[in-house]
């Protein structure tokens, strides 16, 4: 037998030593080895190990773990023994967490704010970031589904979600590489008639036609109806739940007609489970792809390469297997063939599902960038709110050296008084995630309208969020509580017991210093980033764009097959009082709405390299808009191509010296449909937001194209003058609806995402620059506190209130200038990089600094002063009597 | 009054440890109740008794010398105390007395 074989389990052994009360831990070990020695030689070793193990089964009774009672301890017991149970010293620690939180109130209450509202935010954004990665991800096979998109390189590249309507028939018939090709045509703001008698309802709603195969890609479910043959018949038509509540009621829908634009009925065959919140397809009308033609015969028709309407978007799912490369191969093939006469302009491309929430130059309406800062922010947040209890639990470290002292000498191990400060951070950071749980589900319904979105909060059957918000926990405990304990527990318990600690001794101070550094330098980003995105919003909005945006109404026209009503409607409306001017149009001079053409030039046999925006109206659009005239005149009234004008952009891209070079000169257009002299160079104007360059513009009067009317109004008495138009509008097109619109809000809407992220990083930076606040509040009191002496002594020498006031001043003063110094630069480098964005920017000037910095200053003063000066006022005599 | 009262197996583990006398501790208490009482007594049994004889001040422990046999570990040795005395003698008497007054025809079965 080896002589190892002679020793009891290990094991087992171990395990009494981990739960057996320490005054007894060496008489049972003793003993059960002693049993185990003479059973082995009685029994034998196996049964001796069984035995053993039961042994200590019989043993487990709440006497092993109990505390040592008050008879047994005797002086003798050997220290080796007394290993620390941190369990068993938790109820202690919860104690004296919660006697120190209730005799610091102030300390606490700053704490458990601040890190709530960090968290609050942190939670915010993390079910913002998820919600929006969540998009489309619930089709079957979403990994094979794309979008086939459009480059058009021209003298750059632009972006279109849509590509000409017949490629996606063509592709499904020459290549295998799909398992279903599905176009679809969205028309948003269709108006929908419902007959019934001489009732007549109207609405506006999204409209798409689709084939059949759409509802085969998506995974959108019908509820009613057969998803193979509900579209396939022309004048068939399936409804979202809404929209069938929205017009049917509680009838049954299937079967029900409604009618779109006046002109074209539809029949309910379908109805559609309403589509997901976390899908970026919000249509509720579905109608067949078949009855396009009735809307729209050239888009609807084989052989409309010619050009790209963005309602057209045309989705894939590709077979097992097939890669991206193999059919963005097959596709020149299709512009050398359909396309011959223009440059290689169109580059067919595939965009994957996963990316089409997410890019911006497809019309992604979510940034995957904009996520990232979102992110990055909320760390900073959390960070800010972790550097706050760092720095007050720090400077109150001071106050519990006696506590710490006496808990080592008694025996306490640095382990120890680590984990019961960690202990006592995360009862603090319990109380404030429930507090941060709380405001979250309170501030969602205004995240969400503010978002436009439908989040919720449901932390029970929400598994990832309850996962997140627990390890939000657990690192905001660590990260916050660590270090203070670290300090703490380093206390030379003789120096903390006999009252000689100094802030000194305790050390740390630079680190402190640090940690508010980095705080103001994460709030002076966020300020500058604030100041930087309100300059270039309010130039953006004020800025001379080149043409007339105030008081001007935009009317769309009615539907009207004859083109006769809107010229008697124009004089119509000319004859109301406040009308001033007015002009038949097809979009104001700055819109989303743009014809984009290529043209031919002074009758060259190739197209130009350049898209040309093509602008239709009537001769009253250039007073009408305030526009100036760079040379030649004003075109002449009348309703067909007779005469062009164009901008300077234009003539300076074909490479005339002077507008005037350019008159006389023909321009044939839209496929050399449109031919036609230039009579007139107009002065360049912001055609697009600030985020593009002015594109070369061609106008003309064309009357088919026309959609809009532009009236300039006087405003003294607006409210008189819109009902008029409206009444006006209303009789000439009884069975439509009026909309009207300001130009200034429209052109106000080009920067609806930057006004949105203007708005959260405003709220942001008032939720960091809130949080420092608060700490900065805690560490002065404590700093005010440490320094009575040192100020008593000062005045009793002589200093003048002002002098002592600057050892406060001094010290918070250089932190700013630090923070400051490193702030600049980084978000100078971070908000340079947002400005790119723009073609027409602002400078960063010096002045978004200094306002910054006065800022930041004025903040620190508002905190620091009540405090300081109390500190200062305080009567010598008083504190230096305190002893 | 709590204290002097003795269940039947403080009773005999008490009267093991005043047996032993100089070497009254756990092992030697178990084994010498395994032989006498002919059922067999876990550690756990004796080791609760006995520092619940403790807590009633019935006996006091000190260490002993730590041995090899014992893998280096101290024995903790128990000792009787007055009281602990005074309860085994109480005991004795009451069953001494009730002794006395059985009749012989009491068990005459």
């Amino acid at each position: 037998m080896r002589p190892s074989n002679n020793l009891p389990p290990r094991w087992a052994e171990r395990l009494i030593e981990r739960i057996a009360a320490p005054y007894l831990r060496e008489e049972i070990l003793g003993d059960l080895f002693e049993l185990f020695q003479k059973r082995v030689t009685r029994f034998g070793h196996i049964l001796a190990q069984w035995m053993y193990v039961l042994d200590i089964i019989l043993l487990i009774h709440p006497r092993l773990w109990r505390k040592n009672p008050e008879t047994a301890r005797l002086p003798h017991y050997s220290t080796d023994f007394s290993k620390p149970n941190p369990i068993d010293m938790l109820s202690n620690y919860m104690k004296v967490a919660a006697r120190n939180l209730k005799t610091n109130k102030a300390y606490a209450l700053i704490n458990i704010a601040g890190l709530a509202l960090g968290m609050s935010c942190a939670i915010l954004i993390f079910m913002l970031v998820r919600y929006h990665l969540s998009f489309d991800n619930f089709h079957a096979g979403s990994e094979r589904i794309y979008r086939i998109v459009t480059e058009q390189h021209r003298d750059n590249i632009s972006y279109q979600r849509s590509v000409p309507a017949p490629l996606g028939k063509a592709f499904r018939n020459d290549y295998t590489f799909a398992e279903k090709v599905a176009r679809i045509a969205t028309f948003e703001e269709s108006l929908i008639t419902l007959r019934n008698g001489n009732e007549l309802r109207k609405f506006k709603d999204e409209l798409a036609y689709a084939e059949a195969d759409f509802f085969e890609i998506f995974n959108f479910p019908l509820l009613q109806g057969n998803k193979a043959t509900a579209l396939e018949a022309p004048g068939t038509a399936i409804i979202t739940e809404k929209i069938a509540e929205k017009y049917f009621a509680h009838e049954n829908p299937i079967g029900k007609v409604f009618w779109l634009d006046n002109k074209i009925a539809f029949t309910v065959t379908g109805i559609l489970k309403d589509l997901p919140e976390n899908s970026d397809r919000k249509t509720g009308i579905y109608v067949s792809y078949n009855s396009l033609k009735a809307l729209n015969p050239w888009l609807a028709s084989d052989d409309s390469w010619g050009g790209i309407q963005s309602v057209m978007q045309c989705f894939v799912r590709l077979r097992p297997g097939v890669t991206v490369a193999q059919v963005e191969k097959v596709f020149p093939a299709y512009v050398k063939r359909y396309r011959p006469t223009s440059k290689n302009v169109h580059h067919y491309k595939l965009q994957h599902l996963a990316d089409i929430h997410f890019d911006s130059r497809y019309d992604g309406p979510m940034e995957r960038r904009n996520l990232w800062i979102l992110s990055v922010i909320g760390l900073f947040l959390i960070a800010t709110a972790c550097v706050n209890f760092v720095n007050l639990a720090t400077a109150q470290a001071f106050k519990r050296s006696k506590e710490v002292g006496v808990r080592k000498v008694l025996g306490g191990l640095k382990g120890q008084l680590f984990w019961q400060f960690l202990s006592e951070t995360f009862l603090i950071s319990t109380a404030a995630i429930i507090i941060a749980l709380v405001l979250t589900y309170l501030v969602l319904p205004a995240a969400n309208s503010f978002f436009d979105i439908r989040m919720s909060i449901n932390l029970l059957s929400d598994r990832l969020l309850l996962t997140f918000v627990m390890i939000l926990g657990i690192l905001v405990t660590f990260f916050a509580g660590s270090y203070p304990g670290l300090v703490l527990a380093r206390f030379q318990p003789i120096a903390a017991l006999k009252g000689k600690m100094s802030q000194a001794s305790i050390g740390g101070f630079n680190t402190r210093r640090t940690l508010i550094v980095i705080q103001f330098a994460i709030s002076q980003i966020l300020i500058i980033g604030m100041v930087v995105i309100i300059n270039q919003m309010r130039y953006a909005n004020q800025a001379d764009l080149g043409f007339d945006k105030d008081a001007i109404v935009m009317l769309p026209l009615g539907i009207d097959s004859t083109n006769v009503k809107m010229k008697t409607l124009k004089s119509e409306i000319s004859e109301i009082a406040g009308v001033e001017k007015i002009s038949l149009c097809f979009s104001a001079p700055a819109s989303w709405e743009a014809w984009n053409n290529s043209i031919r030039f002074d009758n060259q046999s190739e197209e130009v390299n350049f898209p040309t925006s093509i602008k239709a109206g009537d001769a009253d659009y250039i007073s009408t808009f305030g526009l100036e005239l760079a040379a030649g005149r004003n075109i002449f009234p009348t309703d067909s191509v007779r005469e062009f004008l164009v901008n300077e952009t234009f003539t300076r891209k074909l490479n005339f010296k002077t507008p005037q070079d350019a008159i006389g000169k023909v321009i044939a257009a839209n496929g050399g449909t449109m031919v036609a002299p230039i009579v007139g160079v107009v002065k360049d104007f912001h055609d697009r937001s600030f985020h593009e360059d002015i594109n070369a513009i061609a106008f003309t009067s064309f009357i088919p194209n026309y959609s809009v009317m532009a009236i300039k109004v006087n405003l003294a008495n607006i409210k008189y003058t819109m009902s008029a138009i409206e009444k006006t509008w209303t009789a000439k097109y009884p069975d439509q609806i009026f909309e009207s619109q300001f130009l200034d809000d429209s052109i106000g809407r080009f920067y609806e995402t930057e006004e949105r992220m203007l708005k959260l990083i405003q709220v942001f930076s008032f939720i960091a620059i809130f949080i420092g606040a608060l700490g900065l509040y805690g560490l002065v009191s404590f700093m005010a506190a440490q320094k009575t002496k040192e100020i008593g002594i000062r005045k009793v020498l002589g200093s003048s209130i002002s002098e002592v006031l600057w050892i406060f001043g001094k010290e918070f003063s250089t932190l700013i200038l630090i923070a400051f110094a490193i702030a600049a630069p980084v978000a100078w480098w971070v908000m340079n990089g947002w400005l790119q964005d723009f073609k027409f920017q602002i400078k960063i000037d010096v002045w978004v600094f200094i306002l910054t910095l006065a800022s930041t200053f004025l903040i620190v003063l508002v905190t620091v002063l009540y405090k300081a000066l109390k500190a200062v006022q305080m009567d010598p005599v008083k504190s230096l009597r305190s002893e | 009054m709590k204290g002097t009262q003795l269940g039947e197996f403080e009773e005999v583990v008490l009267l093991s440890i005043a047996m032993l006398y100089d070497d009254a501790y756990s092992v030697a208490v178990l084994e010498a109740l395994n032989t006498r009482l002919g059922r067999p007594v876990s550690l756990g049994v004796v080791h609760r008794t006995m520092q619940r004889l403790e807590e009633k001040k019935m006996v006091k422990s000190r260490f002993g010398e730590a041995s090899a046999e014992r893998g280096g570990r101290r024995k903790r040795l128990f000792t009787i105390t007055m009281a602990g005395e005074n309860a085994l003698r109480d005991a004795r008497r009451v069953r001494n007395e009730l002794w006395d007054r059985i009749s012989e025809t009491a068990f005459g079965n």
